[in-house]
């Protein structure tokens, strides 16, 4: 019967962790948001008058096309990460776009109205320069690609190579442009930095050489940066040593046509080096005779090019940006102004005259939390009357793009910042205003018992008005239409649910820009800008003062740290309005260590963060006197590690009370054999609730659960298949004790890694098998526990027993990490990020080194799966269901105020959010509780027992006469 | 679940066997050693072709992608459903085609240093076992993806078709319907009937089971019941009188 009752348990247990989302719950508490990365190239479809579609070719190596209505997502084509899938180049022609990708080793080319491909050929090797289309008798037959060495030609219908020709004296000629003017004739310039400029013509129709010029130009070194093509094939190049124009025509002359920018009566800004903006609307065509010529950062000027002589067509004094765009037949240029402080305007300009177009001013607003604009992306439209509309989508430095229509109205803006998210944090949403009040109230000194009456009496009133007024608004909401009803979030009413399941998260981005998103919907309630932030900063987010201690906002600290030199900067704010904070943060003048939150408050209820310079020098951070006085008396149980990965080093420090360190262990890995890779301590605010495991002969395994355990892995720096291996080696950060080390050989990197209660879970690749494996390692202390109430790592005689097992995975992963709830009662999930873009729930269940191979009575009492070597992947373990998220950098778990339930935010080129219930929702009726046949069945019942007292009571009257 | 696989295995075993014995040569060069040795050497084309029975291809290829070995090479698929990944050097690769609505079952293929190219089905288990795939790739969708749990729902057709509620249904139709359909008033039936009666008449010196059970109730959790019951008694107790 026991044995019947265990299986009947294992059953309901295998059933129960199958955790799957209901089909009914699809977007109820999730929600993904779906990024591009930093726009390099932007082209809007002007094939149709009513398209809808802008491409966008990005430094995240995404091709996509955009909605231009709603600004979301049609398709989106992502590449590899790094170099080999960088975009170098995006012509358009009709419905195709040609794509030159990986530094000119493939040419792509998609259908951009489905946004499947073309056809996709490898290029011969060579760095990419530059590529055109090329044009004959007003049709675009051809794409030109320039590399280093080699012209090709390649046709747009299928790819194929027409001709490939071998660029001449490529040794000594750097050739940087291709350019064709649609006369059959394909040109290679390239130059001999001060010394002279080559043309070579080739003929579109097999690659012969049809010329081949030589032109001194000892003051031209790169011609990209300073020529442009102009007019008649005329080749414009600006010269800031000599400030002068100089104009080459590539049909006949064979020497450059000096104009003295004096003698247009122009004067370049100091220190700044002049730039040609040119355009060719048509492949097929000559480009156009006018062209802007900037100046100075805030002066443009257009200037047509007529018979050899340069006229000036307007000044643009000052100008931000600028920009060209055609409709049909018509160019016109776009001309961005600053108006004042917080806003630009936009205006149309007639690119052959110059004049100013009527009724096409724009104004943009910047964000004062932005970024200055740094791009203009402009679609020119004819109207009816044959005027010319336009729509512009504003780049800004922090990677914003916003789509603004006639007369400034915000279309939609994009955050795509966000697709470069780099470390993130949630935030507990505060009390409503109502509720701070009154809590408020108890944080202030009393003064006197009459004034607290009344304090309190006013806040009871203010509780009840809110009371009153939400009752109201819930009327009046109850008799709208309930499409009418908005909610909408912003930071005014945000205010922390039953639950504790809606919280603020915090993001931080590569691009230095912050963000304050709510959990539920995803909006973005403030965004902040830091400015001039180094690009290969590493950042670390840490919450010093949560939600919890009013009247004192809460307060985060964001640790700035430039990689190259290790300086730091601080930067404290409000992580729920988004403010800086008016806390001065010291001025670190030293290179930054280490940095880490200690346990203890000042008279703020702000945790302390401490700071360790180079100099092994420690600074606090508030440094009160309260602060420090605290930190003396602590000093000697405060102890932090330092990893030197270039020296494998590893060593452990304790604090002196008088904020020096001392040095006091020391663990080297020899950096010839193998390097450290990566380091990984416990999350602090972790919970476990159960301190062993009950066995199936009712006998404790007590956990070994130790705060201060760090895993260490390790690659080896010998890559050969037969050689490689990881190790990994669990220390005691207080210590230095190596508790545990092993190593798996015939392994390689990169490693994942998971380290929570008593175990570490990490996944590598198998050189021999071929295959992705997992292994976990569990530490117990035994049948008895050696002090049950403290954990103390230098009073803990005895090592742990140490169990591990390793099991195959059936795909690589990107990312791993484990759920996290708030007492740790639930059973624990891993989350692993798939690079197929889903997210897996798996349990650690699976994961388990005390899975038996052959089963026993004892295992199956302690709901032991029977041993298996692979490990599956279910789709229905997919939290994200078909909700992809693209390149999963990394996901975070927050605890909620429900024990069942983790937050998961899982963030790469996505976002996606959702919550997670490892042993499915046990502390809340389930969405689908059936209120209605409960109470039918009440109902019933009730009326049942009614009718049958009516019933015995006429039956007891009855027999009474009888 | 776990057993399922065996017999498979087995059988794909034995023709693995078969297929070495065919003669495949370097079985076993890992990517590794095979990049390493050629790692200024030629670069390969793998190549295929998707198909979700049923879908037009436009409707799921720009959501769709080939990976290679993780993310180690990516793919993408053209308009009519054929893919090719360029620039892979030669050693041993898992291809997947990756779709978040349709499934399809990954493909690991084999590329000599000569270029010379295989497709066989994915073993983590037995690395090395080979049972052959069409090449160039041939990919077939095998249905979309599960991602949901159906939600127990409830309904008077469950109800009723329940084990227990027919167990209660049936013998009450029978106590209602079978006096009706046999004839009562027939004497020799009766008899009869009675007859059958005494036989199944229990032995009166037995307990009665539902005696039992009050003993044993009223026994050890006698006190707790009256309590609880006590409140709820009190109200219909007075009405009576």
């Amino acid at each position: 019967m026991a044995k019947l009752i265990s299986l009947l348990l294992k059953c309901i247990m295998l059933c129960g962790i199958v955790g799957a989302v209901f089909e009914d719950q699809v977007g109820k508490f999730d929600w993904r948001q779906q990024y591009v990365g930093k726009v390099r190239f932007s082209h809007f479809d002007a094939q149709v008058q009513s398209s809808k579609k802008v491409l966008l070719a990005t430094e995240n190596n995404v091709f996509a096309a955009l909605n231009t209505r709603t600004g979301e997502l049609l398709w989106r084509q992502v590449d590899k990460t790094g170099p080999e899938g960088n975009i170098d180049a995006l012509l358009q022609h009709g419905q195709d776009a040609v794509l030159v990708v990986g530094d000119g080793r493939l040419l792509r080319s998609w259908e951009t109205n489905v946004g499947g491909l073309n056809w996709e050929v490898v290029l011969d090797s060579g760095s990419f320069q530059s590529a055109c289309l090329v044009g004959q008798h007003d049709n675009v037959k051809h794409v030109a690609v320039l590399k280093k060495t080699i012209l090709s030609l390649h046709y747009l219908s299928n790819g194929h190579q027409k001709w490939i020709e071998n660029l001449p004296e490529s040794e000594t000629v750097d050739y940087q442009a291709v350019y064709s003017g649609g006369n059959g004739d394909v040109y290679a310039l390239g130059v001999v930095p001060n010394s002279h400029v080559t043309i070579v013509t080739y003929s579109v129709d097999d690659g012969e050489i049809i010329k081949q010029v030589s032109v001194e130009a000892p003051w031209l070194s790169n011609i990209q940066s300073s020529c442009a093509m102009v007019g008649q094939g005329m080749l414009t190049c600006v010269d800031s040593a000599t400030l002068s124009l100089y104009m080459l025509d590539l049909h006949e002359q064979s020497q450059m046509a000096q104009v003295p920018l004096q003698s247009l009566g122009l004067e370049v800004a100091p220190g700044f080096h002049p730039v040609l903006v040119s355009t060719q609307p048509n492949p097929a065509r000559q480009p156009l005779s006018e062209f802007f010529l900037q100046l100075g950062p805030e002066h443009y000027l257009l200037l047509q090019h007529n018979d050899g002589q340069i006229v000036t067509l307007r000044d643009f004094n000052p100008a931000m940006l600028v920009s060209f765009a055609t409709t049909g037949e018509k160019t016109i240029a776009a001309v961005m102004s600053p108006k004042n402080k917080t806003a630009c305007s936009l205006n149309l300009f007639s690119a052959e005259s110059g004049r100013r177009l009527l009724d096409t001013t724009l104004i943009f607003n910047m964000d004062p939390n932005g970024g200055k604009p740094e791009k203009l992306h402009v679609q020119a439209f004819l109207k009816k009357d044959d005027s010319v509309g336009y729509r512009v989508i504003v780049q800004t430095e922090d990677h914003t793009l916003t789509f603004i229509q006639q007369p400034g109205r915000v279309m939609w803006t994009r955050e795509e910042a966000l697709s470069d998210v780099v470390t993130m944090e949630m935030v507990d949403l505060p009390l409503t205003g109502t509720q701070a009040e009154l809590e408020g109230e108890f944080g202030k000194k009393a003064d006197g018992l009459f004034s607290m009456v009344l304090k309190r009496l006013s806040s009871q009133l203010i509780l009840l008005q809110a009371w009153i007024s939400h009752l109201w608004k819930m009327f009046y909401d109850a008799r709208k239409p309930r499409s009418q009803v908005k909610n909408e979030v912003t930071i005014e009413n945000l205010s922390r649910d039953e639950f504790n399941l809606q919280k603020m998260m915090v993001m931080v981005t590569a691009s230095g820009k912050l963000f304050g998103i709510d959990s539920k919907t995803g909006t973005i309630l403030w965004r902040h800008y830091l400015e001039n932030i180094p690009s290969n900063s590493a950042f670390k987010l840490m919450v010093q003062r949560t939600t919890a201690h009013f009247p004192h906002p809460p307060q985060c600290t964001l640790l700035i740290k430039d990689k190259d030199t290790g300086l730091a900067s601080l930067h404290v704010f409000n992580p729920i309005f988004g403010k800086k904070n008016h806390v001065t943060p010291p001025a670190l003048s030293q290179p930054i260590l280490q940095s880490l939150m200690l346990p203890l408050n000042d008279q703020d209820y702000a945790k302390v963060l401490l700071l360790v310079d180079d100099q092994y020098k420690v600074s606090a951070f508030p440094s009160t006197k309260n602060v420090l006085q605290q930190l003396q008396e602590m000093a000697s149980s405060i102890f932090f590690y330092l990893v030197d990965s270039s020296q494998g080093r590893l060593s452990g420090y304790r604090l002196r009370t008088d904020l020096s360190t001392e040095l006091i262990w020391e663990v080297v890995v020899p950096t010839e054999v193998q390097k450290i890779v990566s380091v990984k301590g416990k999350r602090p605010n972790e919970h476990v609730h159960s301190q062993g495991r009950v066995m199936g002969d009712r006998s404790v395994l007590y956990k070994y659960l130790n705060p201060n355990l760090l895993a260490v892995v390790t690659e080896s720096t010998d890559t050969h298949q037969e050689r490689s291996f990881i190790g990994i080696m669990l220390i005691d950060g207080v210590t230095g004790r190596i508790i545990h080390e092993a190593v798996q050989r015939k392994t390689k990197g990169p490693v994942h890694i998971v380290h929570s209660e008593n175990w570490v879970v990490y996944e590598y690749w198998s050189t021999k098998s071929r295959r992705n494996e997992f292994s976990v390692i569990e530490l117990y202390e035994g049948m008895e526990l050696y002090n049950s109430t403290v954990f103390s790592s230098l009073d803990r005689p005895h090592a742990p027993q140490v169990l591990q097992q390793s099991y195959i995975f059936p795909s690589s992963i990107s990312t791993l990490e484990a759920t996290l709830t708030e007492k740790g009662i639930t059973s624990r999930h891993l989350l692993i990020g798939l690079p197929s873009g889903g997210i897996l729930s798996l349990p650690k269940m699976f994961l388990d080194p005390r899975r038996p191979e052959i089963v026993t009575e004892q295992s199956r009492e302690e709901n032991l799966i029977p041993y298996a070597p692979e490990l599956m992947i279910r789709t229905e373990w997919f939290i994200n269901y078909n909700q992809t998220v693209s390149r999963v950098r990394g996901i975070y778990t927050a605890p909620s105020g429900l024990e069942s339930t983790c937050l998961v935010v899982a963030y790469g080129l996505d976002i996606y959010q959702t919550r997670v219930y490892p042993s499915k929702q046990f502390d809340v009726l389930k969405d689908d509780y059936d209120y209605m046949l409960i109470s039918s069945v009440l109902f019933a019942l009730f009326f049942a027992t009614m009718i049958s007292k009516r019933l015995a009571e006429v039956k007891l009257l009855n027999r009474a006469w009888r | 679940m776990f057993h399922r696989e065996r017999t498979p295995l087995l059988w794909a075993f034995f023709q693995a066997l078969l297929v070495v014995a065919w003669g495949f040569t370097d079985v076993d060069t890992g990517p590794g050693a095979a990049a390493a040795m050629q790692s200024n050497g030629d670069r390969f084309k793998i190549e295929g072709r998707a198909i979700v029975p049923g879908i037009k291809t436009q409707d799921w290829v720009s959501s769709a992608r080939i990976l290679v070995e993780g993310e180690e090479f990516v793919g993408f698929l053209r308009t009519d459903g054929s893919f090719a990944v360029n620039d892979v050097p030669s050693g041993s690769y898992v291809v997947e085609v990756i779709t978040p609505n349709y499934r399809f079952e990954p493909v690991r293929v084999d590329i000599t240093s000569k270029g010379k190219m295989r497709a066989r089905l994915v073993n983590y288990i037995k690395t090395s076992e080979v049972i052959r795939q069409p090449y160039p790739l041939q990919m077939r969708a095998n249905g979309p993806n599960t991602y949901f749990m159906k939600r127990e729902t409830w309904g008077w057709t469950d109800f009723l078709m329940n084990p227990m509620v027919m167990m209660m249904v049936l013998p009450l139709l029978i106590i209602v319907l079978l006096p009706k359909v046999v004839n009562t008033n027939d004497p020799e039936m009766r008899k009869e009937m009675e007859q059958s009666m005494n036989m199944l008449n229990p032995n009166p010196e037995l307990p009665d089971v539902s005696e039992l059970m009050t003993k044993l109730f009223s026994g050890s959790k006698g006190s707790s019941k009256a309590s609880t019951s006590s409140s709820k008694g009190t109200r219909p107790a007075v009405k009576r009188r």
